[in-house]
């Protein structure tokens, strides 16, 4: 079957729609959209089926941006830098611009993701495994390094993270699988997860502070025009950045567990290191939009890698896609490019699509997306509301997870009000876990091996590597801090 | 044009509630001719019947759930939903069924014997008693892998390597069942080994394919993703070869009695009507013995085993006195 037949175009567009409209509603993301159209492919042929789940996978992990930069309401975590960056500059009255260069950030970090999927898939995979329980700890202790770049008192950055990692050790431990701050609670063991974490900061909280304001006191609405190809030539501009944000989301994208997070901070805090305008940083700086939204669409591509050549899923949306093709008896692993090239190659071709398409449905779709802005604060807070707390009640069905987005609303529009910065929070209960589960994994194996902690993790070159890495940003981000106090 | 706009939302909140909402009984009316029974006076199914999974989306009990809900609405003429409510290695979700209402509509698809395990090693709010099996679908029982290169393969090389460095043979598992499999394995071959805990099948493989473990406990559903990347199975923990892997072999050749598997189960809440439960066996029946169903489960790799409502209940009393002496000789390595 032709990837441009028709019907495989209707299915794409359809995905990428649905993925931007799940995306840019606050707690539903790719993911949910995905198990909730799991259902249909079951009588889709399987090509089919599966760009539809590719489209949307590809839309959400953009629409989160939209909400994001035009209402400081992130609709995915993955769009919280979007917000950090894209909502001042909305707030000065550049909103459409900050709006173009998300979508075309996206398009690179989209293309060059699906285009290392295409080439590289096998040597990617081996890659990707040679992250053991030792690599993994030290690319989530990168994670949180980075904490350190972001804006802010470093003593109210420190105070976030250690309040998320706090978080990520609520609930039954992986391990030994003792009751850890569950106070006795059955819905407290499963743990607290990310969504309803950064629902109840940044979405909840927003809202609450704006309660009560009038329209005019949120954002003036400006409709400053911007042409589409000043902004495509100033990304063009700056391809280092483009390139390195691409690769950085596709390398941690590659990683199981690692995800799509740690990918857009880590190429985030990359942006603001090299930066001429560091300063500028959380204040509208479009460089950060570029890095963010180029590194988490670049690993909507590499995610896929492990999943088409090992059966192995980069992420939960990608654990969700595999179902979907066991459902179709498709074996996953090296021999699918052999015995389905069929359904493998449209797939991964047809992902290209899925980037055109995006792009398309999102730069033209910015003149409608800007409209938001006219409307009222009146409506907007209880549309928002109602989203979010109907998306923390999808994530599991679970009512439980609305309450602990409320409680964590109301913590948000504190520390909004006394300056202590949300992003850490959110990488300290995404990376918590991975470092803690993987230092107890490395415990077990070094003593299996009977050789000490410090000898087994620095076994491999990789991990070695990885140190390196750690002690670097480490010591980037202190001499960063110390530049900015001297100025 | 403000106005329109903030309607347009407000509609939007709505239509999306209905359309992700189909959890709750939005859709009222028969997706086809209602050919539910008239059984004693009582007409069942009136409305939507859900089926709680406590596992997330796109797993095996995921799958089995989804194959199920669509096979079973066709005969019943009603919409069944699928919940994910994962959590707590299926406890949350397990919790939830019991505590439903035993009136038919809220059903849950579950790999057994995770109830069982969950029992016996954590102060849960369910017991054995506390469901009504229904019928089992599938048989898969659980292995031991080797990656790719790997010294091991048989059980004897386990043995040789094992007694020679006790406690250095490191088995990746994941999941209540994985561990104890690693744990009941062990025990069976006198030797001491070092199970690495994962959080899924992905990390499991990842590990395994990579090197980072020697072994990894999983079940035969994970065979030709490791196969055909150069990993091989040591064995099954299987009465008999299975049909779709008949050249593995299983523990009992090589004389060891280990026994172990998942079998996803229908069930409803403890105290379900006598005839409720009569609509619903014969539906599961018959779409049980359909040959298409058979089909189904097996292109989607999982071993397909149906056991009607009186033969489940004997299976699973069996199967629960083989696993109980097994979990109570390792429950500290539970706690």
């Amino acid at each position: 079957m032709s990837i441009l037949s028709p019907s495989v175009l209707f299915v794409i567009f359809s995905g990428v729609m649905i993925g931007i409209i799940v995306g840019a509603i606050p707690g539903l993301n790719g993911a949910i959209g995905i198990s909730l159209l799991l259902p249909i492919t079951f009588t889709l042929e399987p090509q089919i089926g599966l760009l539809l789940l590719g489209g949307i996978y590809m839309g959400g992990m953009y629409g989160g941006s939209i909400t994001a930069i035009l209402l400081n309401v992130p609709g995915d975590v993955v769009a919280a830098p979007a917000a950090m960056e894209g909502y001042p500059l909305t707030q000065q009255g550049r909103s459409k611009e900050a709006l173009y260069y998300s979508i075309f950030s996206s398009m690179f970090g989209g293309f060059i993701g699906v285009l290392i999927l295409i080439f590289f898939t096998p040597p990617l995979a081996s890659f990707a495994l040679k992250f053991g329980p030792a690599e993994m700890f030290f690319i989530s202790l990168s994670g949180l390094v980075v904490v350190g770049a972001l804006a802010g008192s470093i003593y109210k950055s420190l105070f976030a993270v250690l309040f998320g990692l706090f978080i990520s050790t609520v609930g039954v431990d992986m391990i030994t699988a003792s009751q850890r701050f569950t106070m006795g609670n059955i819905n407290l063991r499963s743990g607290i997860s990310v969504v309803p974490v950064v629902l109840g900061l940044f979405c909840l909280a927003e809202m609450f502070l704006n309660i009560g304001k009038k329209a005019t006191e949120v954002v003036e609405y400006k409709d400053q025009d911007i042409n589409k190809m000043t902004v495509i030539k100033d990304i063009v501009r700056q391809k280092s950045l483009v390139i390195k944000s691409s690769l950085i989301g596709t390398f941690v994208g590659l990683l199981p567990g690692v995800g799509t997070t740690l990918a857009v901070f880590l190429s985030y805090g990359e942006a603001k290191r090299v930066s001429k305008n560091p300063e500028l940083f959380e204040k509208g700086n479009v460089e950060g939009i570029i890095a963010a939204e180029a590194a988490n669409n670049a690993t909507v591509g590499s995610s896929l890698v492990p999943l088409l050549a090992l059966g192995v899923p980069g992420s939960p949306t990608s654990a969700i896609i595999a179902g979907a093709l066991i459902i179709h008896g498709v074996i996953l692993g090296p021999s699918l490019f052999v015995q389905r090239p069929d359904i493998a190659y449209t797939f991964i071709f047809g992902m290209l699509l899925t980037v055109v398409a995006m792009t398309l449905i999102g730069a033209f779709g910015i003149k409608y997306f800007s409209y938001i802005l006219k409307i009222k604060m009146e409506y907007i807070v209880p549309t928002v509301l109602v989203f979010t707390i109907f998306g923390a009640y999808s994530l599991r069905n679970n009512v439980f997870d609305v309450l602990i987005a409320i409680i964590l609303g109301v913590i948000g529009a504190i520390f909004k009000k006394t300056g202590v910065p949300l992003a850490p929070i959110i990488i300290g209960v995404v990376l918590g876990g991975l470092i803690e589960t993987n230092l107890m994994r490395s415990m077990t194996i070094a003593n299996a091996r009977q050789v000490s902690l410090v000898r087994y993790m620095l076994t491999n070159p990789l991990a070695i590597v990885l140190l390196v890495m750690v002690c670097a940003i480490f010591y980037v981000v202190i001499k960063m801090r110390a530049t900015t106090k001297t100025q | 044009m403000k106005r329109k706009i903030g309607i347009l939302l407000v509609g939007l909140v709505f239509m999306l509630a209905a359309f992700v909402g189909c959890t709750s009984e939005t859709n009222q009316e028969a997706t086809g001719e209602t050919n539910g029974e008239v059984a004693a006076g009582v007409e069942y199914p009136t409305k939507n019947i859900q089926i709680i999974v406590p596992y997330s989306a796109g797993g095996g009990g995921d799958t089995v759930a989804r194959i199920l809900s669509d096979a079973l609405s066709q005969e019943l003429g009603r919409q069944i939903n699928v919940v994910n409510r994962e959590g707590a290695g299926g406890e949350i979700g397990i919790a939830e069924m019991a505590r439903s209402n035993p009136d038919g509509y809220t059903l849950g698809v579950f790999g057994y014997p995770d109830n069982f395990v969950l029992e016996h090693t954590r102060d849960t709010d369910f017991t054995f008693e506390s469901f009504e099996y229904l019928a089992a679908f599938d048989d898969m029982p659980m292995g031991i892998f080797a990656g790719p290169d790997s010294p091991f393969q048989s059980t004897d090389d386990l043995v040789e390597f094992g007694t020679a460095n006790p406690g250095a043979l490191t088995i990746g598992e994941s999941g209540a069942l994985g561990l104890l499999h690693v744990l009941a394995f062990s025990d069976h071959l006198g030797i001491e080994t070092a199970p690495v805990t994962f959080s899924g099948g992905g990390e499991l493989m990842n590990s395994l394919l990579g090197k980072h473990v020697d072994l990894v406990s999983t079940s035969s559903m994970s065979h030709d993703p490791i196969t055909d990347a150069g990993g091989h199975p040591i064995g099954f923990a299987a009465a008999e070869r299975m049909a779709m892997f008949p050249e593995v072999p299983t523990f009992k050749e090589s004389g060891y009695d280990l026994e172990m598997g998942v079998s996803r189960v229908i069930v409803a809440p403890a105290g379900l009507p006598e005839e409720i439960k009569e609509v619903l066996t014969a539906a599961l029946d018959k779409i049980g013995n359909d040959p298409e169903l058979k089909a189904r489960f097996e292109t989607a790799a999982l071993p397909y085993r149906y056991l009607g409502s009186e033969d489940v209940s004997e299976f699973l009393t069996r199967s629960n006195n083989t696993l109980k002496p097994v979990i109570e000789r390792n429950i500290e390595r539970f706690k």
